[in-house]
């Protein structure tokens, strides 16, 4: 009777659900396979190349690592607006530092991207604590926060980009060049990639900040410390969000003060919430993330080697977005 | 008095809604078979069974939410087709939920209006006209509540009342309450029950789902068990025995819970509470010995619900302290508690200790992962060890489960409140603080759950219990505490623990404040 019991329960309706749940499950890989079969059709002598994969990978290196942050504080259940921000930030003080040095030692670039790192960490922190002791919404506060970053980096900078001939060759290898025929920035993402998954999956940190993200009040119950998880996520997400823009910093070879982050940030979401309809519906995770970073990849290069117009990039997005979501929702539906 | 004409069905009989031959089969199972009963004007007939059982199914079905495989639904004798929800509603029966369908930030005014056209005047709502609409719905059922009162600052026991209110000025000729007494308590359920009894009086029938036998008793007119989808028997008022009842629910004699036959209380003292004082509740004071299950009672706002967040630090003391083996401790937060070896199980499963869309597995070992890791730097979790401890206690807890990978969200309410106890056992906690453990729960898992407190106090674990129906001190507690407005009115130990007692003392304080 013990199995039977719960086995009943499951079975109605069980064949109009599986297709449901199929969908949700494997719908964005699905659609991320037709997208390559299809371009790979369209383009074959172009866009299935190793050469053209690399160059995809190195494309979403930056948006993924920002990407990878975001969807930690997303675990907990922060939003986090503030990682565009952050990560003009975290590119212009690595090169303003550096230039400031003068100082071409890859020991010194190590420290100034370690001191750089922390610094982001602690702007997090500081985003977790208002969050969590003042309880105030995390969409508002980053948002603020954004604006206060922002404009610190133009007041610091006066507006004045840091060149690269002010920049030590030993930062600008970072974002330009590479091992073993890997570019250096796709390196950097899959490293990022695999500790933040152990750490989400294998740890109990990442299993405490799981807990949190699902049921607040019981995790209080459960001895899980929210302020704690808030500060840690948020960290981690500001750091993250430094260093996408620092590696995007010595890809380009300079530190601008202005509109490197903006770019990432919605993409970052759409990544990050394509990531949460895929394989685990409803739950954020890294793989997710990375198949949500993969897809934005495929779709803008796929389509400009296409030689189609640039705003069917965002509309084939915006609309896998909007299909990831609706198999989400759908699953949703059918549990209540 | 009521003006609506009723017509009298074919053959004349008294019969409001008549189910006849109802089946549903779902692909793999049968879940109503052949099910036939009705429900008489004025009648509050009772709807019993197991989860499982298909209560829900057969509510469902009424309500247009499934459609039936066969099988015929009537009122007034005449057969409806029942397809939508809508269908439902033309058809004159209403549902109320467990969680009522009400919005908390609204007025009752609004709330009764919910989904219907407001009266306008020149384009505009006319308020005044909704007041008074309103206000004739709620004296026709006897609610005397403020129009203008928000729905989130009125007691439980009303919420039900206005969603009845709703239904009536619906002219529902049914209206089915799916178990609308779960989150309330005894004086707020006797509230609900004299109103009940005066719409029945004048001609509304109720068919009404609990898993409360003693409400059924006080309440219904009639009852019908279901049993694994069948139609296990319908009672009359004169025949409606408490062992017959149980044998048709469960399909197996015997009581659902006989009273402890012995407590293992033990010499010496595991917690010692000294003056612990709070918003809500102060002076309490009292030793829990290894093995002894201590109750804490009382009506709401008595302070026993508040003692219970006092001892696990989900509010803050305002004075006094607390011990565990000679240790005093802070209490600022829950993670204090835990810290000093406490448990709770809290009264809201669903809200407050289930991590839905989890498996079994991490829903069961949350509170202990510390004891599966590889390392203490990192945090990084030994899988095996976790897997094989989830096990071992799920199966000492007694979950009924596919296995510890399935979502705790497929498990009954039995099941979940065993695995959340477990949790709470891998933490080697010696306190346990159990608030309604058994709320929602079928009356076999019951059982188990009696069963399961009981085997901690054999283990020596201290127990503090508390629980919105006061029958179950009596099967559960070797003593009680009785509050009333924040303090301790008195003690009751052994037989003295009954539900009149606790009710007596409960009320008196109550009268004397």
């Amino acid at each position: 009777m013990s199995m039977t019991d719960t086995a009943k329960d499951n079975t109605p309706a069980a064949r109009r659900i599986d297709w449901i749940s199929f969908l949700s499950r494997w719908g964005t890989l699905i659609s991320l396979g037709l997208l390559i079969v299809l371009f790979t059709i369209g383009r074959p002598e172009v866009f299935m190349t190793l050469r053209n994969m690399l160059n995809i990978l190195n494309q979403v290196s930056i948006l993924g690592m920002i990407a990878f942050g975001l969807t930690i504080c997303l675990v907990v259940g922060l939003f986090d607006l503030s990682i565009g921000a952050m990560a003009t930030f975290g590119g212009y003080f690595a090169a303003r530092f550096l230039a400031e040095l003068g100082m071409e030692a890859g020991v010194v670039v190590a420290l100034v991207i370690v001191a750089v790192l922390l610094l982001s960490a602690l702007v997090g922190m500081i985003n977790g604590a208002l969050i969590s002791y003042l309880g105030i919404s995390a969409i508002v506060e980053t948002l603020a926060m954004s604006f206060v970053v922002t404009g610190a980096v133009l007041g610091v900078s006066g507006g004045r980009t840091v060149y690269a001939t002010e920049i030590p060759d030993a930062f600008t290898i970072i974002g330009q060049g590479k091992i073993a025929g890997i570019p250096n920035p796709v390196l950097i993402l899959l490293l990022l990639g695999v500790v933040l998954w152990v750490f989400l999956e294998h740890t109990q940190t990442g299993r405490n900040m799981y807990a949190l993200g699902g049921n607040r009040e019981a995790s209080r119950l459960s001895g899980i410390s929210f302020s704690r998880y808030a500060l840690i996520a948020m960290a981690i997400s500001g750091a993250c969000a430094a260093l996408g823009g620092l590696v995007a910093g010595a890809n380009l070879g300079a530190g601008r003060p202005q509109g490197v982050g903006d770019v990432y940030l919605l993409n970052a979401f759409v990544a990050v919430f394509i990531g949460a309809s895929t394989l685990k519906p409803g739950k954020f995770h890294i793989l997710g993330t990375a198949v949500g970073v993969l897809l934005i990849g495929v779709i803008n290069n796929g389509l400009s080697v296409m030689g189609v117009a640039t705003f069917w990039q965002y509309i084939v997005q915006g609309g896998i977005l909007i299909l990831a979501l609706i198999s989400a929702s759908l699953n949703a539906v059918r549990r209540v | 008095m009521t003006s609506e004409n009723q017509p009298t069905g074919p053959g004349g009989s008294d019969d409001v809604l008549t189910i006849r031959g109802l089946t549903k089969q779902f692909p793999g199972t049968l879940a109503l078979d052949d099910v036939s009963f009705s429900v008489r004007r004025g009648e509050i007939h009772a709807l019993l069974g197991e989860n499982g059982a298909g209560k829900s199914t057969l509510i469902k079905c009424v309500c247009g939410a499934y459609t039936a495989t066969a099988g015929e639904i009537a009122i007034d004798g005449k057969p409806v087709s029942i397809a939508t929800p809508a269908d439902a509603t033309a058809a004159g029966i209403a549902v109320v939920h467990q969680h009522m369908n009400l919005v908390p930030t609204l007025s009752v005014a609004e709330n009764l209006h919910l989904g219907e056209r407001l009266p306008k005047r020149g384009g505009l709502l006319h308020w005044r006209q909704v007041h008074q609409r309103a206000r004739a719905v709620l004296d026709r059922v006897g609610v005397d509540v403020p129009t203008t009162a928000l729905v989130q600052d009125l007691r439980p026991e009303q919420h039900a009342m206005i969603s009845i209110a709703r239904a009536v000025s619906a002219d529902a000729r049914v209206i089915i309450l799916d178990e609308p007494t779960n989150a309330l308590l005894p004086h707020e359920v006797d509230r609900l029950f004299d109103q009940m009894r005066k719409l029945a009086a004048r001609g509304h029938s109720f068919l009404y789902v609990s898993h409360r036998l003693s409400e059924v008793f006080q309440i219904a007119d009639r009852a019908t068990v279901l049993r694994d989808g069948r139609h296990a028997g319908t009672f009359d008022r004169a025949d409606m025995t408490h062992s017959g009842i149980v044998e048709a629910i469960v399909g197996r004699g015997g009581a659902i819970a006989e009273r402890r036959v012995q407590s293992h209380v033990r010499p010496g003292t595991l917690m010692r509470v000294h003056d612990l004082s709070g918003q809500r509740a102060s002076g309490i004071t009292f030793d829990l010995a290894p093995g002894e299950i201590v109750g804490i009672a009382g009506l709401p706002g008595s302070g026993a619900d508040e003692t219970m967040n006092l001892l696990f630090g989900r509010n803050r003391p305002t004075g006094g302290w607390v011990e565990i083996g000679g240790q005093r401790f802070p209490l600022r937060d829950p993670a204090d508690a835990i810290a000093a070896g406490i448990a709770s199980v809290p009264k809201n499963r669903l809200a407050e200790a289930i991590f839905h869309g989890d498996s079994v597995r991490s829903n069961v070992t949350l509170t202990s992962l510390s004891n599966y890791l590889r390392e203490p730097l990192l945090r990084l979790v030994h899988r095996g060890r976790e897997d094989k401890a989830a096990q071992e206690m799920t199966q000492r807890m007694r979950v009924r489960m596919p296995g510890i990978e399935a979502s705790i969200d497929d498990l009954s309410g039995g099941n979940q409140q065993k695995v959340v106890l477990g949790r709470w056992l891998s933490t080697g906690a010696s306190v346990f603080l159990l608030n309604s453990p058994t709320a929602a729960v079928d009356v076999g898992a019951k059982k188990e759950i009696y069963d399961l407190i009981d085997d901690l106090a054999k283990d020596g674990k201290g127990i503090v219990f508390a629980s919105t129906e006061l029958e179950e001190y009596g099967l559960v507690c070797d003593r009680v505490f009785v509050f009333s407005a924040g303090r301790v009115v008195g003690e009751l130990a052994g037989t003295e623990v009954s539900e009149p007692n606790i009710m007596t003392l409960a009320a008196g304080g109550a009268i004397a404040a």
